[in-house]
C-alpha cells in the first residue's frame, strides 16, 4: 500500500500536467507533513507528553473541606422516639403527692423571686405581667369554673404543662389531665390569687415565655 | 318594636271534659303535680254570700313562712334532710327571683331539688345539669334527687353538692317554705338562724251585681269562656254586653242570662295541692246544695316558678301563664281547661 500512495507520475502525463514527481525521500517527507497537518492532534494522546516523567508532590496538599459536617445539626428526638422512650411517663413509685411537694416549694421561691418579693404593696400590673411569662410547673392550681362540671373543683400540683392541657397530681395521688380551653384556673401565692382564663393560655410554656400576648377582650366561657 | 310584634308569645289551651265519678280522670293527678300554687279564684253565679264552712276551711289552711336570705345549702343540711325532706312533707320556692334573669330554686315534696341557673353560676357550681329547653345558651337546669342513695350524707354525690353550694357557688335567696305539719313546730332550728315571717293565705271576696253570664258553659267555645272569665276577674265585666259601647264590642259568649248576684273569691298565698283539693270538694258540695248552675275554680301557678306540671321545665318569655280552670256544673261533670305559655310543657 505504501507503493500505491507514493506512485510516480507516468512519463507521458508529466508534460501534460507539467508536474514533476518528487524523489522518494522528498515524497515521504511531504506525505508525512500532509498527514500531520490534516490529522487532529489531541493533547491527551500526545505520545511524547505521555512518556515523559511527571513528579507528584505527596505532602503539602490543601486539606479538603468536609462540607457534609457543616450542615449536620443536632436533631432532637422526634415524637415517636420520645414516646418510645417514655420520658413523659412517671413511674408508679413516683406517683405520690408528697414527692411533688418539694417541687411546689421550689416554684414558690421562683415566683417570689420573679415578682420581686410578693408584698401586699406590690404593683398588680407588674405581678400580672410576670405571671404571664412565668412557668407553672410545680404550681398548685384549682379549676374554679368550667363548661364541663366534672372538672370544677379539681386541685393539684402541675406536673406537666402542654400546649392544650395541664397535667396535675391531686392529693389523692391521681393524675388529672385538664384541658385549658373553657376553663378558668386559680393560682394562689402569698395571698395573691390570680385567675387564669385557659382559653388564652393555649401555648407551650416555652413559647409563652417569649411570645407577646395579644390584648383580647374577655370572653365568657 | 317590630321584633315584639313578629314574635308574639303563643299559648296552649287544652280542654278536657270528664266526670268526678270517673276514676281515671286526670284531675287528681294534675292537681297533685302542680306543687306550687299562687292563687285560687272562684266564681259562683247566683250567690250573694260566701258559704260559712268555706271560710272555716280556708282558715284551716296551714300557714307558710317567708325566710330572708337563706343559703340553698340549708336544704342539704343533715337535720333538715331527716326531719323534712325524707318524710316528704316540705316544699320551698325561691321568692322574688325572676326565672329569665336570676338563679331560681325549688324544693318539691318528693325530695327533688331543682336549680335554674344562669351560665356563669352553672360553670361555677360544678354539678351536672341539662341545658334549658327554652333558652339553650343562657340557662341550665340542675336537678338533684335528695332522697336518692347517692345523695345520702357522707356519699360522694352529697359531698360534691355540699362543697358546690357552700364553697363554689354560695347561693342565697328568700324562700317561701311550707310544711304539712306546720313550719314553726317542725323547723324550729332552721327558723332560729334566719330572719323569717309567718304568712297566711289572703282571702278577698267580691260580690258582683247584674252580671251577664253564659247560661250553659258546656255549649260555649273554650276560648271564649276563658276570655270571659278573665274579664270578670279583671273587673271589666260591667262593660260587657253593651255592643254600642265605644271602647269595646266584646260580648258575653253563648246563650246569655242575667245573674243578679255573683260571688268572686280569691285565695292567694303559697297553696299546696291538698289545699286545692279541699277547695274543690267544698265547692262541689256547695254546688249540690245551692241554686247556682255552675261554678268555676281557677288555680294559678307562680309565674317565676322553676317547674311546671309533672316537674317539667317552666320558662317565661313574655307570657308565663301557668294555670288551669275547672268548670264544675251540677252533677258530677266538669270541664278542665289547662293553659300554658310558650315556654311550658303541658301534661298529656
Amino acid at each position: 500500500t505504501g507503493s500505491l500512495l507514493q506512485a510516480k507520475v507516468p512519463r507521458d502525463l508529466v508534460k501534460v500536467l507539467s508536474v514533476e514527481s518528487q524523489s522518494s525521500t522528498k515524497a515521504k517527507a511531504s506525505t508525512e507533513r500532509f498527514l500531520k497537518n490534516s490529522l487532529r492532534h489531541h493533547s491527551r494522546y500526545d505520545l511524547s507528553d505521555m512518556l515523559c516523567h511527571k513528579a507528584v508532590v505527596l505532602n503539602y496538599t490543601r486539606p479538603k473541606k468536609d462540607k457534609l459536617k457543616e450542615h449536620k445539626k443536632v436533631k432532637g428526638l422526634n415524637a415517636r422516639q420520645k414516646r418510645a422512650m417514655k420520658i413523659f411517663q412517671i413511674k408508679q413509685k413516683h406517683q405520690s403527692y408528697e414527692v411533688f411537694l418539694p417541687l411546689h416549694e421550689l416554684w414558690r421561691q421562683y415566683i417570689i423571686d420573679l415578682c420581686g418579693g410578693l408584698k401586699p404593696t406590690s404593683n398588680l400590673q407588674f405581678v400580672q405581667q410576670k405571671f404571664l411569662k412565668a412557668d407553672f410547673h410545680g404550681a398548685i392550681i384549682t379549676v374554679i369554673s368550667s363548661t364541663c362540671p366534672s372538672y370544677v373543683g379539681t386541685t393539684g400540683i402541675v406536673v406537666q404543662e402542654f400546649k392544650h392541657v395541664f397535667k396535675l397530681i391531686t392529693k389523692e395521688n391521681k393524675f388529672k389531665v385538664i384541658p385549658k380551653r373553657n376553663c378558668v384556673f386559680s393560682v394562689e401565692i402569698n395571698g395573691f390569687v390570680s385567675h387564669i382564663n385557659g382559653c388564652m393560655f393555649e401555648q407551650r410554656a416555652s413559647e409563652r415565655a417569649t411570645k407577646k400576648f395579644k390584648v383580647r377582650r374577655a370572653i365568657d366561657l | 318594636m317590630s321584633v315584639d310584634v313578629c314574635e308574639a308569645p303563643h299559648c296552649q289551651l287544652v280542654c278536657e271534659n270528664s266526670s268526678f265519678l270517673d276514676e281515671e280522670n286526670s284531675l287528681v293527678s294534675l292537681v297533685q303535680q302542680l306543687h306550687f300554687n299562687y292563687k285560687v279564684s272562684l266564681l259562683i253565679p247566683d250567690c250573694s254570700s260566701a258559704p260559712s264552712h268555706l271560710d272555716s276551711v280556708i282558715n284551716s289552711f296551714s300557714s307558710f313562712v317567708l325566710i330572708k336570705n337563706m343559703p340553698v345549702s340549708e336544704f342539704i343540711d343533715k337535720d333538715f334532710l331527716e326531719t323534712a325532706v325524707y318524710p316528704g312533707s316540705v316544699c320551698a320556692l325561691s321568692y322574688r327571683t325572676r326565672i329569665g334573669e336570676d338563679n331560681c330554686v325549688a324544693l318539691m315534696p318528693n325530695g327533688r331539688l331543682r336549680l335554674s341557673l344562669d351560665r356563669h353560676s352553672y360553670h361555677l357550681l360544678g354539678i351536672e345539669g341539662k341545658v334549658s329547653k327554652f333558652r339553650s345558651k343562657g340557662r341550665h337546669i340542675v336537678s338533684v334527687d335528695l332522697t336518692d342513695s347517692s345523695m345520702a350524707p357522707g356519699g360522694r354525690g352529697y359531698d360534691r353538692l355540699l362543697s358546690g353550694l357552700t364553697c363554689r357557688l354560695p347561693l342565697t335567696s328568700d324562700f317561701l317554705l311550707s310544711h304539712q305539719q306546720g313550719v314553726q313546730s317542725c323547723l324550729k332550728s332552721l327558723l332560729s338562724r334566719y330572719d323569717w315571717s309567718e304568712l297566711r293565705p289572703e282571702v278577698s271576696t267580691k260580690v258582683l251585681h247584674q252580671l251577664t253570664c253564659p247560661s250553659d258553659l258546656g255549649s260555649c267555645d273554650a276560648y271564649s269562656v276563658m276570655d270571659w272569665l278573665g274579664a270578670v276577674d279583671a273587673g271589666i265585666s260591667s262593660s260587657i254586653g253593651s255592643s254600642s259601647s265605644f271602647l269595646s264590642t266584646y260580648t258575653c259568649p253563648g246563650p246569655q242570662r242575667m245573674a243578679t248576684t255573683a260571688l268572686s273569691i280569691s285565695v292567694s298565698g303559697f297553696l299546696l295541692p291538698h289545699h286545692v283539693q279541699i277547695l274543690i270538694m267544698e265547692v262541689r258540695q256547695f254546688l249540690e246544695q245551692s241554686s247556682s248552675p255552675w261554678a268555676s275554680l281557677t288555680v294559678h301557678g307562680f309565674t317565676d316558678n322553676v317547674v311546671s306540671c309533672c316537674e317539667n321545665e317552666h320558662g317565661r318569655l313574655r307570657g308565663g301563664v301557668n294555670f288551669y280552670t275547672l268548670l264544675m256544673s251540677k252533677g258530677h261533670d266538669y270541664k278542665l281547661l289547662i293553659v300554658t305559655g310558650s315556654h311550658d310543657s303541658c301534661s298529656p
